[in-house]
């Protein structure tokens, strides 16, 4: 069964070291859809990735500065990124080596699917 | 908040469930509603209440789940507006347990299954070898409830069971 995030996932999973993509929602942190490689635990980093996406809207929002455009968490052995809007997130795992400019471009181009 | 146990290898895998999933209540239940600790509680008659309730819903998801698919349900999520309750089945080489928790916005249901599945190996790996006792009788089922509630709520076994405030 197709879903409406299939193509934004494969776009993004053709990136250069993105081990996985996943459409989560922010407040229960349940994958709806994802296209992860073999060895990434997709459950745990939605749960995890949302949790943080929705503290940083948070933050973002107490603080004055509006709505999160793009979140980056860079760490020693890789990246993870999240877009959000209307209560998904859209999220990228990606190793060192990624192009963290080009899947920003990607992810922000598809998050319109999430409206 | 410490959490607050029957038996000391309960003790560091439901703290971590609870330092990390960020919950509000926490309970570990043996089938029959015998309490083996708790969190979040501040008077035995709610955990004497949310035992019994936990053990009745989990006895009939479990039904209804082989009626339905062959295989009891082991794990039930319910959203209420503001905090939301899941119920889950842990397996231990001992025996099975229940385990209740209730969350607020601090948490989610993708955090709590997340540490739930970690809570469980980790009770699993501590639990003590199953010891085969005599079968389960009205009498004795409320003498070990009086006892692990008095040990939770640290007063004598026989004394009243409702209503005292927990220690801080």
């Amino acid at each position: 069964m197709s879903s409406p995030f299939e193509d934004i996932l494969a776009t993004l999973i053709r990136q250069r070291g993105v081990l996985g993509c996943l459409v989560v929602g922010e407040s229960d942190g349940i994958v709806v859809d994802a296209n992860v490689q073999v060895g990434v635990s997709e459950q745990v980093v939605a749960a995890l990735a949302a949790a943080l996406f929705r503290r940083a809207r948070l933050s973002s929002q107490s603080a004055g500065l509006g709505r999160v455009q793009f979140l980056q968490l860079e760490a020693e052995k890789g990246h993870v990124c999240c877009v959000g809007r209307e209560g998904l997130v859209l999220v990228t795992l990606a190793e060192p080596r990624a192009h963290i400019g080009l899947i920003r471009g990607a992810m922000l181009q598809g998050v319109e699917v999430l409206a | 908040m410490r959490t607050h146990v029957a038996e000391p290898w309960v003790e560091a895998p439901l703290q971590g469930f609870v330092d990390d999933a960020r919950v509000l209540f926490a309970l570990l239940l043996h089938p029959s509603g015998q309490v083996m600790g708790q969190f979040g509680f501040t008077r035995a008659v709610d955990v004497m209440a949310a035992c019994a309730l936990a053990a009745g819903i989990h006895a009939s998801a479990g039904q209804l789940g082989r009626e339905l698919d062959g295989q009891p349900f082991r794990e039930l999520y319910h959203a209420g507006r503001d905090r939301q309750i899941f119920i889950g089945e842990v397996r231990t080489p001992r025996e099975a347990f229940v385990f209740l928790t209730a969350f607020g916005e601090e948490s989610s249901l993708g955090l709590v299954r997340i540490f739930f599945a970690e809570m469980s190996t980790r009770l699993s790996q501590a639990a003590p070898a199953r010891v085969d006792g005599p079968p389960l009788a009205a009498a004795s089922l409320e003498r070990d409830l009086a006892r692990s509630l008095a040990a939770l709520f640290g007063r004598s076994a026989d004394g009243e069971s409702g209503g005292t405030p927990l220690p801080s």
